[in-house]
């Protein structure tokens, strides 16, 4: 992937301008308005999960995002340095326990992308596709 | 962009705009409002999402326990909702299921009376 990488510090403060940064240069690779709004949402689970994950070890390590077109796809891989965990398998929404809060973001994530690695190596690798929309500024085939 | 909240009675139940970005950043400020509505014993609740540019799943984790605080009152919380970007989070999280959703305030006013 050629692409930019970006350091985020482990504050939720950042979670919104890492779903600027990403947002933007996928909008400069041609992706359009609707994918953008997918792009954004699970930029900000996947990103929100890193730095919560940094925060329940006491981590002050950034959170590393890597973003950038790739054949007709744009990709972002978002590496923590957490405890890493399991991704949950997908629910039936009608047998969820809605006692808890929290846990929905894994099931957002799956549903948004065209495709997502959860990889456990040295904390937890997001690997996230998205397929639709690139090509219109004339970066990569439609 | 900020979050914004603003709420008002109307008849039985209280309405609750809610306007810009809910994030991990600032949905605490949100869980914290409906906290306090529900202490100040306001049990019926209509959360009006139509100014809302961005949610994700930590809003919709706050919806959910805002929604168990005023069942146990046996109160409810309806949402107005009509823009495709938010709708479709609900969607792919089965949430459509646990929420009456609305497109406009009157339907939901209406529909929760």
């Amino acid at each position: 992937m050629s692409g930019v990488e970006l350091h985020v510090p482990p504050d939720v403060v950042y979670v919104g301008l890492a779903r600027l940064v990403v947002t933007t240069a996928a909008r400069k690779s041609g992706m359009d308005d609707g994918r953008i709004e997918d792009l954004k949402i699970a930029v900000s689970e996947a990103t929100t999960n890193a730095i919560l994950a940094h925060q329940r070890v006491d981590r002050d390590r950034p959170v590393v995002l890597m973003f950038g077109p790739r054949e007709d796809q744009f990709e972002v891989v978002i590496q923590d340095t957490g405890p890493g965990f399991e991704p949950p398998l997908d629910q039936d929404p009608t047998d969820r326990d809605w006692a808890e809060e929290g846990g929905l973001g894994v099931t957002v994530i799956r549903g948004l992308t065209d495709g997502v690695d959860f990889i456990r190596e040295g904390g937890t690798r997001v690997h996230m596709r998205f397929s639709v929309g690139l090509g219109s500024n004339g970066h990569g085939p439609r | 962009m900020e979050l914004s909240l603003h709420h008002r009675t109307e008849g039985d139940h209280t309405i609750l705009d809610v306007g810009g970005e809910v994030d991990v950043y600032t949905a605490p400020k949100l869980r914290e409002r409906l906290v306090e509505l529900v202490g100040e014993g306001h049990y019926n609740l209509v959360v009006d999402m139509t100014k809302v540019e961005f949610l994700d799943s930590t809003g919709l984790g706050v919806l959910v326990g805002g929604l168990k605080r005023v069942r146990a009152h046996e109160g409810s919380l309806a949402l107005v909702c009509n823009q495709e970007r938010i709708l479709k989070i609900f969607r792919i999280t089965g949430l459509t299921k646990v929420f009456p959703i609305y497109d406009t305030l009157d339907e939901a006013l209406q529909g929760q009376s």
